[in-house]
Order: C-alpha cells, then sequence, then structure tokens
C-alpha cells in the first residue's frame, strides 16, 4: 500500500490558490517572474521585432524573383515528406525490433543512442569527408569494388540533398525510436498473449494490436517531427553549406544566408514565408499537449 | 488542549454552497467525530478548521480565538490525513520532527520529542527507516506520531483507518482511542463508517448534504434518532423502516402498511390518518409462532446464521425486514412465522419531513 | 526438439539480420572519425578501412595547439564547458521556480505561461535565430558569452518546465497540505519537500540543457565571433574556411569535443531516458 494517494482535482486545489493567505500568492508569482523575464525579453521582443523588420512588400517580391528561394521550398517541401516519413517507419520497425527481449540487444540500443548523444559538428562533417568525391573512403571502396569511379555526392542537387536527408535520419531516428519503444513498452503483454492464443500471425499482431495503441503517439511524432525537420540548419549547412551554388538550401539554411549577406529584411521574409508551413502543426501540436 | 467552535459556518465552492450554516461546540479535550456519507460536507469541514479551505461564512474559533484568517500555521493544530501524507524521502525521525526542524527548534527538545512520541507509539525500532519501508499500519503511526510532536491544542483525524484492513482498522481503533485517553487533546476525526463513531466517540456529528443532522453521544443517536436519516444510518444491520399509515379507528393503535400488514403502535402521537414511516431495529424483533396475537405474519426469505447470532431475512406483506436473534433458529425459508415486535423500541418518523413523531416510551 | 530449435535459429537469425545494419548504420560516421584522428594525413586520404600505421601525434598536435586552426583549442574547450554549465544551472533555476509555481502554487497565470512555454519549445531554434541575433544586438550582447548563455537557456527552459510539471504533478497535495500544517513557508516547501522529491527529473533536466548547449552550433556561430571567445564547435568550423585545412585533426578536435557529451548521456541515461520520453509519450 502506498503512501501517495491522487491529488485532489478541481474545488480543493483551486480553493487553495483563492487562498487570501498572501505569502502563497506572493511567492507563486515571484517564482514565475524568472521565466517571464526570460520569454518576454528573449522571445516575446525578438519574434516582434523579427516581424516587423519582414514587413516590407518589396522582401517578398524579391524573394519570389529569387530562384534560389523557390528552389529551397521545393528542396524543404522534399525533405520534409520523404525525410520524415521514412525516419518514422524505420523508428517504428526497430522499435519493435529493439523490445525483443535480448541481452545483446539491450547493448545495441545503448550505442544505437549515439548519433543523437554526440554533437552535429563533429559528426556531420565525419560523414562530408567520407563522401569526398577523390579520397573520402565511400568513392575509395566504389573504385577498389568496380574500379570505377563513384559519384560526386555533394556536387549534384539531389544526390546531395538525399545526403544531407541521410544525416538527418542518422542523427534524429533514435530519439524517434527511443519515443516509440516507450510506446510499445506501455501496451500489455497480455493483448499480446490473448491474440496468440487467438492465433494471429506477427503481422496481425502489429495490425491489430500494436498499431492501434501507438498510432496516435505516431501521428504526433510525425507531427512534431515536421515542426522540428523545418529547423535542421545542421544538416544541410555542415553537409553541403547550401551548394552546389544555393541548390540544396532549405528554408532553415536560406535564412541565415541572407543574413550574412547583410540582407536581414530577406531574411526574416523568409522565415515568414516558412510560417505558414510551422504555425498550423504548432496549433496542432499545442491543443494536444495543453490540456 | 483547547475547545471549538463553529457559528453559523457556510461555504460554497463557487456557486455552490456546500456547507450550511452549521453551528456546534466542541468541548476541550473532548473527542468528536464527523460522521456522514461521502459527499456530506464533513472533510470540508475538517479542512476548513485545519486552515486548507477558505471559511466562505461564519466563524471558526479555537480556544476562544477566531482563526478565519489565520494561515494553518498559527492555528496550533496538527493532522492525520487519509493517505498519511509522510514525507517519502525522509525517515521516520525525520518526518515526526520536521515541524519543529521548521521553526528552528532546539535540537535538543526535537529529539526529546520525537523519543516520547516514538515511545508512545511504539515506534522506536522504525526511526531510521523511511516510509516506504513500512506496513499501513505503521506508516499511520508514524503520521500520528508526527502529530503528537506538535503538542496542538487540537488533533484533526480526516478518515486516517480508510486504507487499511479490517482487522488492522478494528487493531487502531483501540489504539487511537487509548491515545486520546493519555494525552486528553481535543480531537475532532472524520469518518463514513458510523461503527467507528459508535466505538470511539465522545459525541457524533451526523452530517448529510452539508448540514448536521443531530448532534449526540452515539446511545443518545442509536436509541433516539431525531430523524430518518440519523436511524437509518446509525446502527448495523439498520433500521427496518415500513412505510404506512396511522389508524386509530377504536381497538388498538396500529400502523398500517401496504398489503394490510398491521404494525403495533403503543404511544399516543401520530393523528390518524397521518403517513408515517415505521421504524424498529432488527434486534427489537423475536420469532414467535404464526398466528399470535399482535403479531405481524412474516415469511422467511434467508437464515444467515454468523455463529453467536442468527439474521433473518425475512417479508411482512411487500416489505423485507431483517431481524436479529441471539444463538441459533429452528427455522427455515420459507416458513410462514410471527413477528413480535417490542413495544416500546418503535420509532415513527413523519413521513413528510422524517423528523420523529413519537419518542419510544423508555 | 528439432523443429523448435530450428525456429529459433531463424528467429536469431532475422534478428541478426536487422542487428547487423543498425550497427553498421549507427557506427560508421563515428568510427570513420576515429579512423581520421589515428591516421596521418596521407593515411586519412588513402582510404584504407583502418590505418596502417595507427598514430597518436594528431593527438599530441591537437593538446599542444600546435596548429594554425587550433591555436584556441583549449581556451575554446573551457568556454564550451563554461557555457554549457551556465546554461544548466540557470535552466534548472528558472524550470524548477517556474514548475513549483505553476504545479505546486497553483499562480494565477501559471497555464498561461505553461503555453507560452510550449509554443517557444515548439517553434524550430533555427527560426528564432535570427530575430534572437538582432535582438541581442539591440541589447548590446553581441560577442559576449552571456548572450549564448542566455539564448540557450530560452531555448532549453521550456521543455525543462514542461518535464518538470509533470513530474510535479505525480506529487500528492497532500504533502505540501501536511507541509503547511507543520509550519512550512513556501521558501521551505520549495526546499525541504519538493526539491528533494523531484530530484530524478532535475538530473535529467539538467543534464538535457547541458548538452544543448555543449552541442549547439548555429547560435554560438552567430552570437560569438572573437576567435579566443567562441566555443569549439565554432573554432571547429573554422577549419572549413579553407579547402586543404588538416582535416585529419578537425577529426582529432571533434572526436575529444564528443567525449563528453557522450559519456554524460550514458551517466544519466536512467534519468533522461525516462524523464524526457515522458513528458513526450504524454502526447
Amino acid at each position: 500500500m502506498s503512501t501517495l494517494a491522487l491529488p485532489p482535482s478541481g474545488p480543493l486545489s483551486v480553493a487553495l490558490s483563492r487562498n487570501r493567505l498572501s505569502p502563497w500568492r506572493t511567492w507563486g508569482a515571484l517564482m514565475l517572474a524568472p521565466y517571464v523575464l526570460i520569454f518576454l525579453v528573449f522571445v516575446l521582443y525578438p519574434v516582434c521585432y523579427g516581424l516587423w523588420l519582414a514587413r516590407h512588400p518589396q522582401s517578398y517580391v524579391q524573394l519570389a524573383n529569387d530562384p534560389v528561394f523557390f528552389g529551397s521550398v521545393v528542396n524543404t517541401l522534399v525533405f520534409l515528406v520523404v525525410a520524415i516519413n521514412i525516419k518514422m517507419a524505420v523508428a517504428l520497425f526497430l522499435s519493435g525490433f529493439f523490445v525483443t527481449a535480448r541481452p545483446w540487444i539491450k547493448w545495441l540500443s545503448v550505442i544505437f543512442i549515439l548519433p543523437w548523444a554526440v554533437p552535429s559538428i563533429p559528426t556531420i562533417l565525419s560523414i562530408r569527408f567520407m563522401l569526398n568525391p577523390e579520397w573520402g573512403v565511400v568513392n575509395q571502396l566504389i573504385f577498389r569494388l568496380t574500379a570505377e569511379d563513384g559519384p560526386n555526392w555533394l556536387n549534384d542537387r539531389w544526390l546531395a540533398l538525399s545526403m544531407a536527408m541521410t544525416v538527418h535520419v542518422w542523427k534524429s531516428l533514435p530519439f524517434w525510436t527511443m519515443i516509440l519503444i516507450a510506446a510499445r513498452l506501455a501496451i500489455p503483454q497480455e493483448l499480446y498473449e490473448a491474440s496468440s492464443v487467438d492465433g494471429a500471425t506477427s503481422w496481425q499482431k502489429f495490425k491489430f494490436v500494436t498499431w492501434p495503441s501507438v498510432a496516435t503517439l505516431y501521428l504526433t511524432s510525425t507531427i512534431l517531427s515536421m515542426i522540428w525537420t523545418l529547423g535542421d540548419f545542421n544538416s544541410v549547412y555542415l553537409l553541403t553549406g547550401g551548394g552546389p551554388a544555393d541548390l540544396t538550401h532549405v528554408l532553415a539554411t536560406l535564412g541565415i544566408r541572407y543574413l550574412r549577406l547583410d540582407q536581414v529584411d530577406l531574411s526574416m521574409a523568409t522565415i515568414v514565408c516558412a510560417l505558414p508551413l510551422v504555425l498550423p502543426l504548432v496549433y496542432f501540436m499545442m491543443k494536444r499537449l495543453s490540456r | 488542549m483547547a475547545s471549538v467552535a463553529f457559528q453559523n459556518v457556510d461555504k460554497n465552492f463557487g456557486a455552490t454552497k456546500v456547507i450550511h450554516g452549521i453551528t456546534f461546540e466542541i468541548a476541550d479535550g473532548e473527542f468528536l467525530v464527523l460522521v456522514g456519507p461521502s459527499g456530506c460536507g464533513k472533510s470540508t469541514l475538517l479542512r476548513m478548521l485545519a486552515g486548507l479551505e477558505e471559511i466562505s461564512g461564519g466563524v471558526v474559533t479555537i480556544d476562544g480565538r477566531k482563526v478565519n484568517d489565520v494561515d494553518s500555521k498559527d492555528r496550533d493544530i496538527a493532522m492525520v490525513f487519509q493517505s498519511y501524507a509522510l514525507y517519502p524521502h525522509m525517515s521516520v525521525r525525520d518526518n515526526m520532527g520536521f515541524s519543529l526542524k521548521l521553526r528552528k527548534a532546539d535540537a535538543k527538545l526535537t529529539t526529546e520529542r520525537v523519543a516520547r512520541a516514538a515511545r508512545i507509539l511504539n515506534l522506536e525500532p522504525y526511526l531510521d527507516r523511511f516510509p516506504r519501508e513500512l506496513s499501513g499500519g505503521q506508516r499511520q503511526r508514524v503520521a500520528m506520531g508526527r502529530a503528537i510532536v506538535r503538542d496542538p491544542k487540537v488533533f484533526l483525524f480526516d478518515e486516517p483507518l480508510s486504507n487499511l484492513d479490517a482487522k488492522l482498522r478494528v487493531a487502531m481503533r483501540a489504539e487511537i482511542k487509548a491515545l486520546h485517553q493519555r494525552l486528553k487533546t481535543t480531537t475532532v476525526y472524520v469518518t463514513h463508517d458510523q461503527i467507528e463513531a459508535m466505538t470511539m466517540a465522545d459525541r457524533i456529528v451526523v452530517m448529510h448534504d452539508g448540514v448536521v443532522e443531530q448532534i449526540g453521544t452515539p446511545l443518545e443517536l442509536y436509541d433516539h434518532p431525531d430523524n430518518l436519516f440519523v436511524a437509518q444510518f446509525i446502527g448495523s444491520p439498520s433500521m427496518n423502516i415500513v412505510e404506512g399509515v396511522v389508524r386509530r379507528d377504536g381497538g388498538a393503535a396500529h400502523v398500517e402498511a401496504e398489503g394490510g400488514v398491521r404494525w403495533p403502535l403503543a404511544s399516543s402521537a401520530g393523528t390518524d390518518g397521518q403517513p408515517v414511516a415505521y421504524g424498529i431495529r432488527p434486534e427489537h424483533l423475536s420469532v414467535v409462532d404464526a398466528g399470535t396475537a399482535d403479531a405481524v405474519s412474516a415469511e422467511i426469505t434467508v437464515v444467515e446464521p454468523t455463529g453467536a447470532e442468527t439474521e433473518l431475512l425475512v417479508k411482512a406483506g411487500d416489505a423485507p425486514i431483517v431481524l436479529v436473534t441471539h444463538g441459533r433458529t429452528l427455522v427455515r425459508p420459507g416458513d410462514t412465522i410471527g413477528l413480535a415486535v417490542d413495544p416500546a423500541m418503535v420509532h415513527v418518523f413523519d413521513r413528510t419531513n422524517g423528523r420523529r413523531l413519537v419518542r419510544s416510551a423508555a | 526438439m528439432k523443429a523448435i530449435s530450428a525456429k529459433k535459429v531463424g528467429t536469431e537469425a532475422k534478428l541478426l539480420l536487422i542487428a547487423v545494419p543498425v550497427l553498421i548504420w549507427t557506427l560508421l560516421p563515428i568510427y570513420h572519425m576515429v579512423l581520421f584522428a589515428l591516421s596521418t594525413k596521407e593515411e586519412a586520404f588513402s582510404g584504407h578501412l583502418w590505418p596502417d600505421h595507427p598514430t597518436l601525434h594528431n593527438f599530441s598536435v591537437v593538446f599542444h595547439e600546435q596548429n594554425y586552426f587550433l591555436n584556441h583549442f583549449w581556451g575554446q574547450f573551457l568556454n564550451s564547458v563554461i557555457i554549457a554549465a551556465a546554461v544548466g544551472a540557470l535552466t534548472l533555476f528558472i524550470a524548477a521556480t517556474a514548475a513549483f509555481s505553476i504545479s505546486r502554487l497553483k499562480a494565477r497565470g501559471g497555464r498561461l505561461v505553461l503555453n507560452c512555454a510550449l509554443f517557444t519549445y515548439f517553434i524550430p531554434a533555427a527560426f528564432l535565430a535570427v530575430p534572437m541575433y538582432k535582438a541581442m544586438g539591440l541589447y548590446g550582447l553581441l560577442n559576449h558569452q552571456s548572450a549564448l548563455i542566455l539564448a540557450m537557456v530560452t531555448i532549453a527552459a521550456p521543455y525543462a518546465i514542461w518535464v518538470l510539471k509533470q513530474a510535479s504533478d505525480k506529487l500528492p497535495f497532500e504533502l505540501d497540505e501536511a507541509a503547511r500544517i507543520d509550519g512550512a513557508s513556501p521558501l521551505q516547501l520549495f526546499r525541504l519537500v519538493y526539491l528533494p522529491l523531484i530530484a530524478p527529473s532535475l538530473v535529467a533536466v539538467g543534464a538535457y540543457a547541458v548538452l544543448l548547449a555543449w552541442n549547439e552550433y548555429l547560435y554560438a556561430f552567430l552570437l560569438l565571433s572573437n576567435d579566443a571567445d567562441v566555443t569549439l564547435p565554432v573554432g571547429l568550423g573554422h577549419f572549413l574556411s579553407a579547402d586543404d585545412s588538416p582535416w585529419e585533426l578537425l577529426m582529432t578536435a571533434g572526436l575529444l569535443y564528443s567525449l563528453p557529451p557522450a559519456v554524460m548521456y550514458y551517466a544519466f541515461k536512467r534519468y533522461m531516458v525516462s524523464g524526457l520520453t515522458a513528458g513526450a509519450v504524454k502526447a
């Protein structure tokens, strides 16, 4: 028997907050103040200022006329649709693999987390070097096996973008796999046992037991992943720098590109253009999480 | 040690009034039990006394001092919660000494008080253990120890035995009562269990829907319930209630129930034709041969022997009746018997408002 | 008997079939980094999968800052440490007080603050970077370490508050009531009852904030510019400015830079996995 019981809901806890006993009220406000301050100074004000910087209509005209911008939008959409779906599907599959009870699988799951835990710069640059067309290990291996030169991985727009997506998946797969593992672990064993007795195959068990339980989380994770992938600066910047010839920029890196060209208003305008994509997703996530 | 008084106390949660003008006093050193069904407001009243709920109307005094706007920690009270609320990360010793530590009390004083409380409650071997290592009964005692160390004017208990199993509950009941006899601190005890109320209280306050139904000593409530609610709430198995109409048209007065069943009525109140609720406790009925004069004819439905007693569920007309007899009986389900009513023990209540009409002539 | 073991072998084989590619996929870039770190420049470019003559010479060069790009290696390493520690501490303070206020004191406006925090958490940090950069300029904080620290705290705090609030909500309210009756003031409640009870979540949140700050590249490179003041990832990024930089040294330094977060993650894994995924699985 536990010493802990459920907290009172509704009236009792509300009454406590309406308590006229002022030290509790005062401290309530006082302890909220540090974060409120941070939010006002470093989120609200910069966002308002940023939007104000993006107010010139000609910025948007300029963007529309800039082929780099249009290309970035396409790249971003491709990135989102392809990378995220592949990533989440693989995460779902691997989550099933990692919940299998074997000691060596447990060890593997510990190693599997590494890409997420280690910093981006060295690892993404490592991949960049692997893909170097002259001396990178990948092309050297291809040459040794086929006596032919491997492709110039980072010099072709679509190859480079695919590599950037691969890097993104490499970095973020562990996190989502962990989330889905947690979701799978929450499913009671009895459901699987009952379905075994009923004669279900592995696929049927997935379809009728696993999937219904994780579907909602899968959807939420996909949405959240979309938001974060939109902001994935490192994968593209560190791998290709946006090149070749600014062809692999995505919206996240494009904003910084304009900033470095000292065109702040274009930079902000780019971000504003990304908002119609971001805000609905954010709204969706907030509805789900803030009860 | 101190007296407690509630004067016209109200409580609103938003627009809903849940406590209506409660007024009563608790004498210094008294063990008062607030009892009633879930949602009657007893816990809310206790929490208002503790300072955990705002008092919407009326005055609450402790030892003559108005405490409406006084913070909990300054009311000089201690509370034992239903779930004990022990600090999981502190040892038993630290749990009990926490209030003194907060006041930056002398370390020697703390050790003394904690040791004394541990001695009284037989907690000495557990002082360095943590709550998760203790059983339910032990945790309950630590919660009481925490209260004792405070040496407060009033002890408050909020359904402390609800989380314990039946056997432990009986043992802890006796311990709490013994503790009260030893320390003589004014105690307010909330429970939904009328047996706890009957066995522990000096006086009982029966609450229902935010009002006080009756206040009295256990036996007063048992023998002379003021209304239908108290009559049926106190006593187990509960009082039999039969709805009927008083008949005084010549001959012996009786209450006529559905199906023409006649229940004997010895006292004088209740006018002819008045609709009443006729109450008789199971232990005041006895089995006689069917057809005996003044006996109510009934058919036996179930016989439940509990060893020392036998509980009989019977049907008189359409009304289900329970009676309890000492020892064993030879009757069987399906038998027709006569119910003999002890006329002095009959309770009659006005059916329109539930109030007692007649005190059984004692 | 035979049928069962054949099935077992089949299952194990299937598992291995998945495991081996996963292992290779996971470790390849990291292994490659180690490979470069242990090779001379010529060996690194030779495409061997393991150097013929592994050497620790690169490490020596890095340790002694013997290369143009590595002139401030230790200084930058220290900057990363200081900034990560500061971000961790500040985030813990802000998030713990905010979560306590919202969850236990039921402060007015708590819901609104929580929603603002959630909103900040969901907005991609890269989008916030440019406005943050301009704002820091206005505040006069550019090129000061405090700019990066405050920016990182702004980014880490929302999730921290969310996680701590979830953990706090699990504590029964009766503990607070018992403490109040025992005579606790709000500060005493915070210090003596609340903080000890959410300690595991505090560890998770602190580790999260430290890792976030340590791994951050974009904000560091936007907000800081002086070579001596930047963090290590920015310093490493400078290697990219030339075409013939000593890549093997970059990988060596990168390896050293990757060690602390890996170690930290493994040390606090127990707290982090449960603490952080719980917040997300709630969805």
